[in-house]
């Protein structure tokens, strides 16, 4: 299908448009809040505001949304309380330095935050003390910290068939097909404000090592099996769990995650499908209808893989999750229970032991076709 | 070849001294010339004391060859305003172990004096010097000795002894010793420091070797009542104590002398005339009740002598039977031992009896103890099982030690009588620890008498806060009697007591600027050591030492919450200035608003509350 060039400059309108409508409701957002403040002070008062709570009573799991979120319970932060008075400072702080960075459409990091407080003389202890004033932003807006042009360290990794175009400025309507380079393409700003524009792709695969990716890659795996390749680097990203969502949610593409064959690599799953508690706070970050293939603990009799032995706190972290709502029924459960039993574990590269590509042509084959079935 | 016995008969006092002069604190160089300071120092202000003079005491130490290191010979020199000691007792004084004045019960800082005497002992040892003594009791002449021990005869050798006129009465000892002043240098700083702060009716000043001068002048002009002597309390007796005390009771016969006879004529009222055995027994029974009991005990040997004064000069009494009823004596005239009958139902045999077996115990015991009336001396022999009239003087041992064991167990004795201690004071230690500190805040209590194995005991005790204070409190200064103790703080019970307190809970945290004085007045400190330097821990005293500082923690506490409470009215106003203009400053640009927020005057107002908050806190720790 050819595209005009009238309609290709109309849907990039669209898609810019988009882009400054979402920048426009955080910048709405923000003033609101602002607004507030800015009256309780105009009326000779203490300005007050009040944030949900995030303790651990009140972090709930939600079957519906199947993920845990915020119950009830919020607390009135005020600035007439002394105790209070320093942080509630550098939240509106935060706020406005998030307001800035979102009219300019610049991105910062958790990092730059810490350092960049230090221009306007609010202190932070240290860049635990600015995350967790993120982590209030994020709670009382609702909204994620990306949202605000706050990044985490970039380690996760993309790669495969699929068009995107920028939106961030000096790049607003440049598109890139992220299978032009081999290495794959990291997942950092301006690929997660990027509108998704097409691919052929039909299955995107989450792989937690980038030793695997990368032979994924040579192998030649999105080819084969139609696939975008993705590398988590461990514990998925936000910025990445927001990319899954989206080529969900917008490209309609199913999500399988393969991890190495332990408790840590079961809940990385998990958490791409239902997020974690320290997000309960945020929605959109989760992708319920990812499906989680391997490595299972039953794959490991079954492919008769190279084991090593668990750590105390890898049976301690299954205990653990033993109690999490989420694991009780299902393949959750039961690889689980397995886990505990073997006591032992394998990792995605046990598969070496029968050859190189053994996993992405044996293994790999055959957990897609369960897939479909999960 | 000599028993073990007789050998041990034959070492004198000093030698026995001089061989066990660690437990005297003559350990080291620099122990023994801080033990040296400190005897001589504690006998001027005793002395001073008993005569209620303010003291003046001058302390100096010269080397004697100042280039020399260390240790080396030290000239220590203390001089004080006290009242001096006769010429005549000088000599026996400081020549020799085991001659003091200070016995008696009551509170004093040395108990005999055999420190002073132990110095000189360790100074003519290492030195080989006579102690220079000058004394004036009379305020016009002054006597100057030079002596030495002789410790082997434990006897004074007078050196030298001159004599000049003087102005002012006082006592100044001198003594030549090895010390260690570099080593022991700080401990005598502080032992003059702190002396002068439990002492602040004494001016005491410090010329030391480096020629560098302390100066602590007095800022208490009136002097602390004295200590009575008193009567021991029953509860703090012995076996031994009470053989003494029976043996000083009970009336010897007195020696029938000239002088005696003179004195028994006289009290009758007799001129020098001849006068006949029945005329003298008639008179006396006349004046029986004016006579003292020496006459009345010659008139009732007389009565069954049926001497006149005549016979009764030829002969001398050897011994009273009374079991028998058989008076010995012996007849100069015939050279020869001779005895008489006595009659039991004579009033004058009652007389004899009294005398030679002593009071009745209830006598005994109302007479010789503080706290026991007659009710109560009935009361305890019942529960001693003894009759009340029992003679002391008949008493066996195992009967002495039964009634030495009861009056430990009886309980219905009053606690003992403190007006034998001599504390200094609140008033003059809250004094006392506002000039050394400059204190925020200050808190002194006395806590009533209290007594432990018969031996009374007052705790005083002094907190105090910030000021002057350095911070790493609490800094603890122990005094036992006025005296400073400074060695062995490690077992003591004072800092137990300290230890164990949870500051936390008197709101007083990490490394405070905070000092506590506590003083200990008993007529007898129960020292760990001989060093005399930490208190053991006795229950009753460690009580009230917890009772004290309690009551003072208490207040501290309620010193600090209010400081607290100013201190955050403070911080609360700070803050609000510090952040409140920043929060307008950010929600201004959020809101796209042009103006700032109209808060000043709002700032303004909630600065200003606090800050008068902060003061009535503040106020209100000054009217405390």
């Amino acid at each position: 299908m050819k595209i005009t060039k009238k309609e290709q400059e109309k849907k990039i309108k669209s898609r810019s448009k988009k882009a400054d409508d979402k920048q426009k409701l955080i910048l709405e957002i923000l003033k609101t809040h602002g607004a507030k403040i800015y009256d309780d002070l105009d009326n000779g008062q203490f300005p007050k505001f009040s944030i949900p709570s995030r303790s651990v009573g009140n972090i709930v799991y939600d079957k519906q949304l199947r993920q845990y979120i915020l119950g009830n319970n919020a607390a009135l932060r005020s600035s007439r309380n002394s105790a209070q008075l320093r942080s509630f400072t550098q939240l509106m702080w935060l706020a406005f330095f998030a307001n800035r960075l979102t009219t300019e459409r610049k991105s910062s990091t958790l990092r730059d935050v810490y350092y960049s407080s230090q221009a306007f003389a609010v202190e932070f202890e240290d860049q635990s003390e600015s995350d967790n004033i993120i982590v209030d932003l994020e709670a009382v807006t609702s909204r994620a910290r990306e949202d605000f042009h706050i990044f985490p360290e970039e380690r996760s990794s993309i790669f495969g068939d699929l068009n995107i175009e920028y939106t961030i400025p000096g790049y607003e309507g440049k598109t890139m097909n992220l299978a032009n380079h081999p290495d794959g393409y990291s997942i950092g700003p301006s690929l997660t404000t990027a509108e998704l524009v097409s691919t052929s792709a039909e299955i995107v695969i989450a792989i937690e090592k980038g030793g695997l990716f990368t032979r994924f890659v040579e192998e030649q795996v999105d080819k084969k099996f139609k696939s975008i390749i993705l590398n988590t680097g461990g514990q998925a990203p936000r910025s990445t769990r927001t990319l899954l969502k989206r080529l969900h949610d917008e490209m309609k593409l199913p999500v399988i995650c393969l991890t190495d064959g332990d408790v840590y690599g079961e809940h990385i799953a998990m958490v791409i499908k239902s997020g974690s508690a320290n997000a309960a706070h945020l929605r959109e970050l989760t992708v319920p209808d990812a499906k989680w293939v391997g490595v299972w603990a039953t794959d490991i009799e079954k492919y008769k893989l190279p084991t090593i032995p668990m750590t105390e706190s890898d049976i301690k972290r299954c205990y653990d999750l033993q109690k999490d709502p989420r694991y009780q029924d299902g393949i959750w459960k039961k690889e689980l229970d397995v886990f505990l039993k073997l006591k032992r574990k394998a990792e995605l590269e046990a598969f070496s032991k029968y050859g190189l590509t053994n996993i992405t042509d044996k293994y790999l084959p055959q957990k897609l076709e369960l897939a479909k079935s999960l | 070849m000599s028993s073990i016995k007789e050998k041990f008969n034959q070492i004198s006092p000093s030698e026995f001294f001089y061989s066990n002069r660690d437990l005297a604190g003559f350990s080291n160089p620099t122990r023994s010339l801080y033990t040296a300071v400190r005897e001589f120092v504690e006998n001027a202000l005793d002395a001073c004391d008993q005569k209620g003079i303010l003291p003046d005491v001058h302390l100096t130490i010269k080397a004697v060859e100042p280039d020399k290191p260390d240790p080396k010979p030290y000239i220590l020199t203390v001089k004080d305003n006290g009242p001096g000691i006769d010429a005549e007792h000088i000599p026996l004084a400081f020549g020799t172990v085991l001659y003091g004045s200070k016995f008696g019960l009551k509170q004093a800082r040395g108990m005999f004096g055999l420190g002073a005497t132990m110095a000189i002992l360790y100074g003519q040892i290492t030195t080989n010097k006579p102690v220079l003594v000058k004394s004036s009791s009379d305020g016009k002449i002054q006597n100057q000795f030079e002596i030495l021990l002789d410790i082997q005869k434990n006897k004074p050798v007078i050196v030298k002894h001159t004599t000049k006129e003087i102005s002012k009465t006082g006592l100044t000892v001198s003594i030549c010793l090895e010390g260690d002043y570099s080593k022991a240098g700080n401990k005598i700083r502080d032992y003059v420091y702190e002396t002068s702060l439990i002492t602040p009716y004494a001016s005491i000043t410090f010329d030391d070797p480096k020629n560098q001068k302390f100066s602590h002048p007095r800022f208490v002009k009136e002097i602390p009542a004295p200590p009575t002597i008193i009567r021991p309390h029953p509860h703090g007796i012995d076996v031994e104590r009470i053989r003494r005390m029976i043996v000083e009771s009970q009336f010897e016969i007195p020696t029938i002398d000239d002088a005696m006879i003179e004195k028994v004529r006289k009290d009758l009222g007799l001129s020098v005339k001849k006068l006949s055995f029945t005329s003298i027994m008639d008179k006396a029974k006349k004046k029986w009740k004016t006579l003292p009991r020496q006459v009345r005990v010659v008139i009732a040997l007389m009565s069954f002598l049926k001497m006149d004064f005549e016979k009764l000069n030829k002969i001398k009494i050897e011994d009273i039977d009374m079991p028998n009823k058989k008076l010995f004596y012996w007849d100069f005239g015939d050279s020869q031992s001779k005895s008489v009958d006595m009659d039991p139902e004579s009033e004058y045999y009652k007389q004899l009896t009294n005398t030679v077996q002593g009071e009745p115990l209830t006598t005994f015991l109302t007479k010789r103890f503080q706290r026991i009336g007659p009710t109560t001396a009935v009361k305890f022999a019942e529960f001693a099982k003894f009759k009340p009239e029992k003679r002391m003087g008949t008493l066996t041992n195992q009967e002495l030690v039964n009634l030495s064991d009861a009056l430990q167990k009886f309980e219905d004795f009053m606690a003992p009588d403190s007006s034998c201690l001599a504390p200094l004071g609140a008033e003059p230690l809250e004094k006392g620890i506002k000039k050394f500190f400059n204190p925020d805040f200050v808190a002194v209590v006395q806590r009533p008498a209290s007594a432990y194995s018969g031996f009374p005991f007052i705790i005083e005790m002094g907190i105090a806060y910030g000021g002057d204070i350095k911070s790493g409190g609490p800094h603890v200064y122990r005094y036992a009697n006025r005296i400073p103790l400074l060695y062995d703080e490690g077992s003591d019970v004072v800092l137990k007591v300290v230890n164990d307190t949870d500051w936390g809970r008197y709101k007083v945290k990490g490394e405070p600027p905070f000092i506590i004085v506590s003083h200990i007045c008993s007529t007898r400190i129960p020292y760990k050591t001989a060093g005399k330097e930490n208190v053991a821990d006795r229950q009753e005293i460690e009580r009230e030492l917890r009772l004290a500082l309690q009551f003072l923690s208490r207040k501290l506490s309620s010193f600090m919450s209010k400081r607290g409470q100013a201190e955050m009215a403070k911080k609360r106003a700070n803050l609000y200035a510090k952040y409140i203009p920043m929060i307008a400053e950010f929600c201004t640009e959020l809101s796209g608003k042009k103006k700032e927020p109209n808060y000043k005057k709002m700032l303004q107002t909630e600065i200003e509350s606090e800050n008068k908050k902060a003061i009535k806190e503040e106020n209100e720790i000054e009217n405390n």
